[in-house]
């Protein structure tokens, strides 16, 4: 296959993939263009910032280059956990699909929403996670105190420790369920949290989205391949120009869908600069890259009770007691898959240091090892939990342009309700898990850079949002969105299983309006 | 885990320890494919090794005919599980007896024999995501003695290009697992009459070529014996302090 093409994807992660699949599954052909490189289908490469070199990044499927920060004022660069390959950051993920509340996206008297509500309410949304959860074989127990779910498979068996857990949170009159993941659980099982899966086990962009799509025959995919600027004119693409080795090529189709993540997506169209659009692709609002969120993570050590022998991590436990309590936003409580050992405290120290004021004298980080030994001894059996905590629009926090779009610049500030919010949530933890050992790991705001969101928002005013309901750029006819740019809140969810639903949700409004065409 | 392992690749099959090795390999059950340049040593080879051994003629320094040594072996006998990269020369010259090409011929063979062959080797272990290295090393490079220029270079570059295979390889490819063996000195045509008998260190090189457990990657063992990483003055006080003791795995013959 060579094109003429229905459909440009650009971008291969949850959303680039899953929407990918859709589209070919409806009859179109598609033509994925990536800028990491296919890789090898057994790697089992983690996610690290340990490799620094660009190229050897590139390989692994990983960013290749750091993100320029400059956060509540302060400069820094660091390599945020972001894929860029086939599957983009999906294939490193920990496959945790959990479905948001209602009130993360509508608007009532009684949870009122901070921007009014999204334009495509829950119950629009609903279908389409549940036709996700399908697509990507979601295991997990529900949820006793949310929303109805179809398709979730029964969860696998837990582990002593997991059991301890469970049996101790039940009795605190707490609510756990078998967090919601994406992970097959096929014989030998790896259960690979932060690496790619050698199998087609765990689902991700690659093995629920681009491979089937292949499958079908009507997609093809370009991988090493750059897009650099979005050309047009008249309220329509007519091309996207890309980087190849070394050469520039310009690649047509009917439809774009731009998929590049929340922090490239905005990048892209923020440097298509041209006469007509001086401030960029789809930016007549000014709105293309604002209101940039992250998640924030409070992550504590949470022990077993009682002499409980210490195994495998599993990512099992989650809770959401203490989703929304007194009108505020908190999000839910997860388990990381990690126990207290050496290498990850260490590994989360060594990323402390390098988004703090010391990160330039790099001789102190050795010093590191001192305090990550301790702390495993200190530490040792218990299981490291997350509380993801709801962040807010703000115009801002903002991806700023920059000359190269391999280079990510952003601008953040932490709002002073999010520090009080922040604080609200860790009493809030804290007093759920009464009668249980528990210990938060950082006092340090924590930015979740793997969750970023936001840039590219959705919303029915042309003046303040990008995208309309049907994730269709206001000012261009045939430019669809669906990464987790267009995310109007961040939830209190991790964002695969929303991205992967709206996905779906957009694949099958672009079959639909390619289908009514003469 | 070795009962999976059925096809290796052992270069230098022809003399020394690479006879040693095909043949104690073969004797456990390991089709051996035995590379060589002189077809009647390789069959002397297949003598004492028996019907498991298969000699073929190519010399590693020739890095074409390596490719296609390898591509006939994935074609008409089966996937390489393993490759030991025992061919080496030692010519024992004076600086004054070599010639900068003469060195280099030295170093071809001896490095880029190691090269030439993990590099085909590779292009099967990446597509089936497992396999084993095993290069055989030596020390010669520490400490290099008179009339051993081209031998301490090449081995010594032969150790960092392990080394270096293993930084490209081990974080993506944890099932292709390579490791460094030093068999000491051996009553070879190449090593000292009062050296090790190289039967023994067969054995040795054997046991550790079917071991796969995806620790072994990176681990360099002499003779029998894991030759542990050094650790720093920090770390060597705090294992102490925490009761933690170096453990390092020995070879069964």
């Amino acid at each position: 296959m060579s094109g003429p093409w229905d459909v440009i994807v650009i971008g291969t992660g949850i959303g680039g993939g899953t929407i990918g699949r859709r589209l070919t599954e409806q009859g179109l052909s598609v033509l994925f263009v990536e800028k990491g490189p296919a890789g090898h289908r057994f790697e089992e490469t983690p996610i690290t910032g340990d490799i620094w070199q660009a190229h050897a990044r590139s390989l692994r499927g990983l960013s290749p280059r750091a993100v320029q920060a400059k956060i509540d004022g302060r400069e820094s660069r660091f390599f945020a956990p972001l894929g860029a390959g086939v599957g983009g950051s999906s294939v490193f993920y920990a496959a945790t699909l959990e479905q948001p509340e209602r009130h993360d996206l509508d608007d009532s008297k009684a949870r009122p929403h901070p921007t009014g509500g999204w334009p495509v309410g829950f119950d629009s949304m609903a279908p389409y996670f549940n036709q996700a959860r399908q697509t990507y074989q979601i295991h997990g127990s529900k949820d006793p105190l949310g929303e109805p779910v179809q398709n979730l498979a029964p969860p696998p068996a837990i582990a002593a420790m997991d059991a301890a857990l469970l049996a101790s949170l039940h009795a605190r009159g707490l609510h756990p369920y078998h967090a919601h993941t994406a992970i097959a659980r096929l014989p030998d099982c790896l259960n690979c949290v932060g690496h790619k899966c050698p199998k087609k086990c765990k689902m991700d962009g690659r093995s629920a989205g681009v491979e089937p799509a292949l499958a079908t025959g009507r997609a093809e995919i370009m991988t090493d391949t750059t897009v650099i600027r979005v050309l047009g004119e008249d309220g329509q693409v007519t091309g996207v120009q890309a980087r190849q080795n070394g050469m520039i090529i310009t690649l047509t189709a009917q439809y774009y869908v731009l998929a590049a993540g929340a922090l490239a997506s905005p990048n892209l169209l923020l440097a298509s600069t041209s006469a007509a659009w001086p401030n960029g692709a789809a930016n007549s609002s000014g709105m293309v890259g604002r209101n940039l969120m992250f998640h924030l993570n409070e992550i504590f050590a949470l022990w077993p009770k009682g002499r409980i022998k210490m195994q495998e991590p599993s990512k099992a436990i989650a809770l959401r007691d203490v989703y929304y309590q007194n009108q505020t936003r908190f999000g839910m409580v997860q388990a990381m898959g990690i126990t207290a050992r050496y290498g990850e405290v260490l590994h989360y120290l060594n990323q402390m240091f390098d988004r703090s004021r010391f990160a330039k004298t790099a001789m102190l980080r050795p010093l590191l090892r001192l305090p990550a030994m301790l702390a495993e001894r200190l530490l040792g059996g218990a299981q490291i939990f997350v509380g993801i905590l709801e962040d807010l629009p703000y115009e801002h926090n903002r991806v700023v342009a920059t000359d190269d779009p391999d280079d990510i610049r952003f601008e953040y500030q932490l709002a002073p309700e999010l520090h009080s919010r922040r604080r609200g949530f860790r009493r809030a933890i804290r007093r759920a898990l009464r009668g249980h050992r528990m210990m938060f790991l950082h006092q340090q705001a924590e930015l979740n850079f793997g969750h970023p969101c936001g840039t590219l928002r959705l919303g029915s005013d042309p003046h303040n949002s990008v995208l309309n309901a049907d994730c269709r750029a206001h000012d261009l006819d045939n430019l669809f969105v669906v990464d987790s740019s267009f995310f109007p809140t961040s939830m209190g969810v991790n964002p695969s299983l929303t991205i992967a639903a709206n996905a779906l949700r957009i694949g099958n409004h672009i079959a639909k309006i390619t289908k009514e065409k003469p | 885990m070795t009962d999976a392992l059925k096809i290796a690749v052992v270069t230098g099959a022809g003399s020394g320890l690479g006879r040693g090795l095909a043949v104690e390999l073969a004797r456990r059950g390991v089709k051996v494919v035995g590379f060589g340049r002189r077809q009647a040593a390789l069959q002397e080879t297949g003598g004492l090794a028996g019907v498991n051994f298969v000699p073929t003629v190519v010399d590693v320094a020739n890095f074409d005919a390596v490719t296609t040594a390898f591509d006939g072996i994935e074609k008409t006998i089966g996937a390489v599980d393993i490759l030991i990269n025992n061919a080496a020369v030692y010519p024992q010259k004076d600086i004054f007896e070599e010639t900068a090409q003469s060195l280099m011929d030295t170093v071809a063979i001896n490095l880029g024999g190691t090269v030439a062959c993990s590099r085909a080797a590779l292009t099967g272990m990446v597509a089936r995501g497992r396999g084993r290295i095993i290069d055989v090393a030596s020390f010669a490079d520490i400490a290099p003695i008179p009339t051993s220029a081209a031998y301490a270079v090449s081995k010594g570059a032969q150790r960092i290009f392990s080394r270096a295979l293993h930084a490209d390889l081990a974080d993506r490819f944890p099932d292709i697992i390579l490791s460094t063996w030093l068999p000491g000195m051996l009553a070879t045509d190449m090593g000292l009459a009062e050296g090790l008998d190289p039967n023994l260190a067969a054995k040795w090189g054997a046991c550790l070529a079917l071991m796969s457990d995806r620790t072994l990657n990176g681990a360099v063992f002499e003779r029998d014996l894991e030759l542990l990483p050094p650790q720093s003055f920090k770390r060597r006080v705090v294992n102490r302090l925490l009761g933690r003791r170096p453990n390092p795995r020995r070879l069964t013959p």
